[in-house]
């Protein structure tokens, strides 16, 4: 009985710690002659009916290279996740993929933490990016601090005011709206709040921490660079953490909230509220201006999430005016993703190829038409099947004056901070104290001597 | 108030009081419920116009979602079943015999419990990388298990404690061995607090959506839970007749083994009561 | 019970065959939860991040952490709000309903029992994901309980933003009651019922007997329960994340929330960890304080 006793437990223990051992074993890939690319993107939710798994298919099918097998590997998270989960996958040679979808704001990031393979070696042989097809300024954004390149852009986007033209005639505003000042956009967003009923939302702006960079990028730095400000001081390499600027950018946010120019608080503070004012509000009248990303009308598109044959006629794509229409008169953020190839990848040579093949000028075309994206080709951009598509002209032309955020390692950082001063507005803290704290906190990310004051 | 009203209303005032806080707790799930089966389910409660057994079909007949809910019943049973034995083995020196750092340990283990797990998942990760366990169902179990034992062993523990040493003590004059003992005559007599470790732990990890999300890659590897998260969080536009299907479909199994361990609790009560005789 | 029993017994448990039934579970914990641990300790001294400059190297930056931790005015917030959640759905919620709840279920109709019990669970079983789901709709500006409220001619109240804690204890009471009931429920089926019965017969009141006979036999379930309890709720996070993401502003920002957005959000897994470890601490603490009063 008692060696029973004994031998089970012993079975027992062994089990567990054999299986452990057995399943490190049982991890060796199946080796075969072709080698499998594997390429990491953010998946939505759509899975099978997302943008890119779909482009993706379609280029790997015309890919001809019969030593290479291209491989999907997606993450399903939201934005915010994605970049943890990246940023995990690309620590290690087992997990990190061969091709990388990289968020512009992350790539300095990423490839300070040396995550990323720069590119410069082999892009200097690539006619498609010496001969000027990819947009000059559009390379600024895929260049980390160090002065290297670490990826190439397939997209871009510009920001501006969607209105609703409808609502505008209804309550007797311009159908061809250019406002001049941020006054006027308030106006405006006083006189909807006035005429248009009660469950029109006046104006929409993501303030909260859950939105995220749409936060950050979107309302924030839309609103401070239209002050004349900046997030960063390239002369002295220092954060700006206190200005008149920052106060205004904030002013506007308060005086949206206070006046209940805004959508509820608890429509526009939960990481919802991007879809739900671009896919629920605005079709269906219930928004009358929204402060938002050029991308949205690839919502509205036939296989989009929210199909909206009307857009076309009933939405107007206004560029957001500077605070008091000083010069440039109007301003834009650009951001936008990349293909990059991780330092831990195990076959670089394969995956630059196919990078070039993808990001060609017939297969990048494809793709920012299916997205509702803006293209960083020039040669895309001259194209009739391109700028055919309601609003890519206007907004490819608001990239003139588009700017883009730090490429520093600390931006990801200081962003949330952004969010979490902006939501602490919209939720009625007064903004010397937001601003405030938020000195404080950048501060303590970035170190005061990063720091300056204006 | 006589005596014979005052006796009706201390009959009639637990149910009464019992009914209000059921009604109480059944509020919060009426909507999933009633979005369940309506075909234009919002975000909103309201009557359906008609009523549709669509979402849960569609549901059902997804074959991703059947593969989810297959692994994720593997790996919350699997988990439930290995801390069973575990923590019974580890339970029964604690309970019964004397040990001289007993009660120090104890306490280590349980305290380690209130770390959120959020906070050890990355060191997890780089150990899974480490070990090759990662993006391993198997590998998920084993920490899950580890992760409940604490609990796990702290709660059996004390419910072996009540189970009266004098009828172990029988069966070895019989001559039963320590271990013949605990399977024969403490495990059996202790069959609800066996149950309700093990709801416990399956609950657990059954709901658990973060632990699969850091330590697996491969989508079809993915448990119901990080479906059901990836569902919930997603989609812009909610399907939210179907997200209600699918979480109802979700919560099912935790309560069917409610309900079969209900059964054994009221035995494990009648056995409870021999003991004394 | 015999002499030769207690001979045996001596016997059997005087080896040392207590390594055997301890090796596994301790040999599992070892390699999977202590040694994390371990090692989330480690960290809580480094500037350990998962992207940026610091990604590239890892520092050993003594306690600067903590230094930074006892600076951050939101810890502060955190952990008062985390001491408001604690008391509010886990000592108080959780605990009396889940006693009273065993209580008044104690020699009821089964069917009754069993309906009620059901009901009761569902809100524990049902993952912590769904639970935000029907929580979320539950307080949402349209949802049930502003629709309960029109009932009664009450204006609607957006409960996620004018009180968000009292939500989210309440959501808690909601999710976590039917643990305390289970135990309560096992623990009273424990208490002999001659007792009862004897008391009775002597002509003690329930109240009576409650406070005198059924309290003391089950003081150290109460107690135990109490410990369980408060660090299962120390470590609530996905509830509060998905009902209100900490927010409006850190009004319902407790330390799982904060650490979470530390070290996944701002990348920052060493300042994160360090606050995890002030988690294990108040855990600890409050223990200890459980252990000790139920000793008196």
């Amino acid at each position: 009985m008692a060696n029973g006793r004994r031998a089970l437990l012993f079975a027992i223990t062994t089990v567990v710690c054999g299986s452990i051992l057995l399943a490190g074993c049982s991890d060796s890939k199946s080796g075969g002659t072709k080698k499998t690319i594997t390429i990491t993107y953010r998946d939505d939710g759509a899975g099978e009916n997302g943008t890119l798994y779909k482009w993706l298919k379609d280029v790997a099918a015309k890919y001809s290279n019969d030593k290479v097998e291209i491989k999907q590997t997606p993450i399903q998270a939201s934005e915010g996740d994605y970049f943890a989960k990246i940023a995990l996958a690309l620590k290690s040679k087992d997990t990190a993929p061969d091709i990388v979808t990289e968020d512009t704001f992350m790539i300095n990031s990423d490839a300070s933490a040396g995550y990323l393979s720069p590119l410069d070696d082999r892009l200097k042989d690539w006619s498609d990016w010496t001969n000027g097809s990819f947009i000059e300024a559009m390379k600024k954004g895929v260049t980390a601090s160090d002065g290297k390149i670490y990826g190439v852009p397939y997209n871009t986007d510009s920001r501006g005011l969607w209105y609703n033209k409808n609502i505008f005639k209804q309550v007797g505003l311009p159908e061809n709206w250019v406002p001049k000042t941020w006054d006027e956009v308030l106006d405006a967003a006083r006189t909807v709040q006035q005429k248009a009923g009660s469950d029109v939302v006046p104006i929409w702006m993501n303030m909260g921490k859950a939105t995220g960079e749409a936060t950050s990028m979107q309302t924030y730095e839309m609103l401070l660079y239209g002050a004349g400000e900046r997030l960063y001081d390239d002369k002295s390499g220092k954060w700006i953490v206190k200005s008149q600027g920052i106060l205004d950018a904030l002013n506007f946010v308060a005086t949206v909230n206070k006046e209940k120019l805004g959508p509820p608080l608890s429509k526009v503070l939960n990481g919802q509220a991007g879809n739900t004012s671009s896919r629920e509000y605005l079709p269906k009248g219930k928004l009358a201006i929204s402060l938002d990303g050029s991308w949205i009308p690839g919502n509205y598109l036939e296989n989009g999430a929210a199909p909206w044959p009307e857009y076309k006629d009933v939405l107007g794509f206004a560029p957001m005016p500077t605070s008091k229409g000083q010069a440039p008169g109007s301003i834009t953020l650009a951001g936008g993703w990349a293909l990059s190839i991780p330092k831990n990848a195990q076959h670089k040579d394969e995956a630059w190829d196919f990078i070039k093949f993808a990001l060609n000028k017939e297969n990048t075309e494809k793709l920012v038409i299916a997205s509702g994206n803006i293209t960083v080709r020039a040669d895309v951009a001259k194209d009739p099947e391109y700028t055919k598509m309601p609003f890519n002209e206007i907004a490819t032309d608001y990239l003139k004056n588009a700017e883009f955020r730090p490429a520093q390692d600390k931006y990801p950082e200081v962003s949330t901070q952004i969010q979490t001063m902006v939501e602490s507005v919209a939720s009625g803290t007064a903004p010397d104290a937001a601003a405030a704290k938020y000195a404080q906190d950048v501060t303590r990310i970035v170190g005061a001597d990063k720091t300056i004051e204006k | 108030m006589n005596a014979n009203q005052r006796k009706m209303v201390y009959r009639v005032l637990p149910y009464a009081i019992l009914t209000l806080i059921g009604v109480c707790f059944l509020l919060p799930l009426l909507w999933v419920l009633v979005s369940s089966i309506d075909p234009n389910a919002m975000q909103s409660l309201k009557m359906p116009a008609r009523f549709t057994g669509a979402n849960y079909a569609d549901v059902i007949a997804s074959r991703e979602n059947q593969r989810a809910f297959l692994i994720g019943l593997v790996m919350s049973l699997g988990q439930a079943v290995l801390l069973v034995i575990l923590g019974l083995l580890a339970a029964y020196p604690l309970s019964r015999y004397q040990m001289k750092y007993k009660k120090p340990f104890m306490l280590t283990i349980l305290f380690m419990t209130s770390l959120p797990i959020t906070a050890v998942m990355v060191p997890v990760y780089q150990l899974f990388l480490s070990i090759k366990l990662y993006d391993n169902t198997f590998g998920v179990i084993l920490f899950y298990v580890a992760s409940a034992l604490p609990y796990g062993i702290w709660m059996l523990k004390n419910f072996m404690d009540s189970v009266p040493s004098d009828l172990e003590e029988a069966a070895w004059v019989d001559g039963a061995s320590v271990f013949g003992g605990l399977r024969k005559i403490i495990a059996p007599l202790m069959v609800p607090g066996i149950c309700t470790v093990a709801i416990f732990t399956f609950s657990g990890s059954w709901g658990n959506f973060f632990v699969p999300y850091i330590l697996l890659n491969t989508p079809e590897k993915f448990p119901a839970s990080l479906k059901l998260y990836q569902f919930f969080g997603l989609y812009g536009m909610v399907d939210y007749g179907k997200l209600a299907a699918f979480s109802v479909l979700y919560a099912m199994p935790s309560v069917i083994l409610y309900i079969l361990s209900q059964r054994f609790m009221s035995k494990g009560f009648g056995l409870q009561g021999g003991t004394k005789g | 019970m015999s002499g030769l029993a207690i001979e045996i017994g001596r016997g059997k448990r005087k080896n040392k065959s207590w390594i055997y039934f301890l090796f596994p579970s301790v040999a599992v914990m070892l390699v999977f939860f202590i040694y994390p641990i371990l090692l989330t300790f480690f960290y809580s001294f480094t500037n350990l991040a998962l992207t940026g400059e610091s990604a590239r190297q890892l520092k050993f930056i003594g306690v600067d952490n903590y230094i930074r931790m006892f600076e951050d005015p939101t810890v502060r917030v955190s952990i008062w709000n985390t001491l408001i959640f604690l008391v509010g759905s886990a000592v108080i919620g959780q605990q009396v309903l889940g006693f009273l709840i065993a209580l008044l279920m104690k020699h009821k109709n089964r069917m009754f029992r069993r309906v009620i019990g059901t009901i009761v669970l569902a809100g524990w079983v049902t993952p912590e994901i769904v639970c935000a789901l029907c929580l979320y709709s539950f307080f949402g500006d349209e949802g049930t309980l502003n629709s309960i409220f029109s009932l009664f001619g009450l204006p609607a109240v957006t409960w996620l933003y004018t009180v968000p804690m009292i939500a989210i204890i309440l959501g808690n009471i909601w999710h976590g009651t039917a643990f305390s009931m289970l135990v309560f429920q096992a623990a009273l089926d424990d208490v002999p019922s001659e007792m009862e019965e004897a008391a009775v017969v002597d002509g003690a009141s329930r109240w009576q007997i409650l406070i005198k006979i059924v309290l003391p036999f089950i003081k150290s379930t109460i107690t135990t329960n109490m410990m369980l309890v408060t660090l299962q709720t120390l470590g609530v996070f996905g509830l509060i994340y998905a009902m209100t993401g900490g927010g409006p502003g850190t009004a319902t920002t407790t330390l799982p929330i904060f650490m979470y957005n530390q070290a996944f959000v701002n990348y920052q897994l060493g300042y994160g960890t360090a606050i995890s470890l002030l988690l294990l601490l108040m855990g600890i603490v409050l223990s200890l304080f459980y252990i000790r009063s139920m000793k008196e």
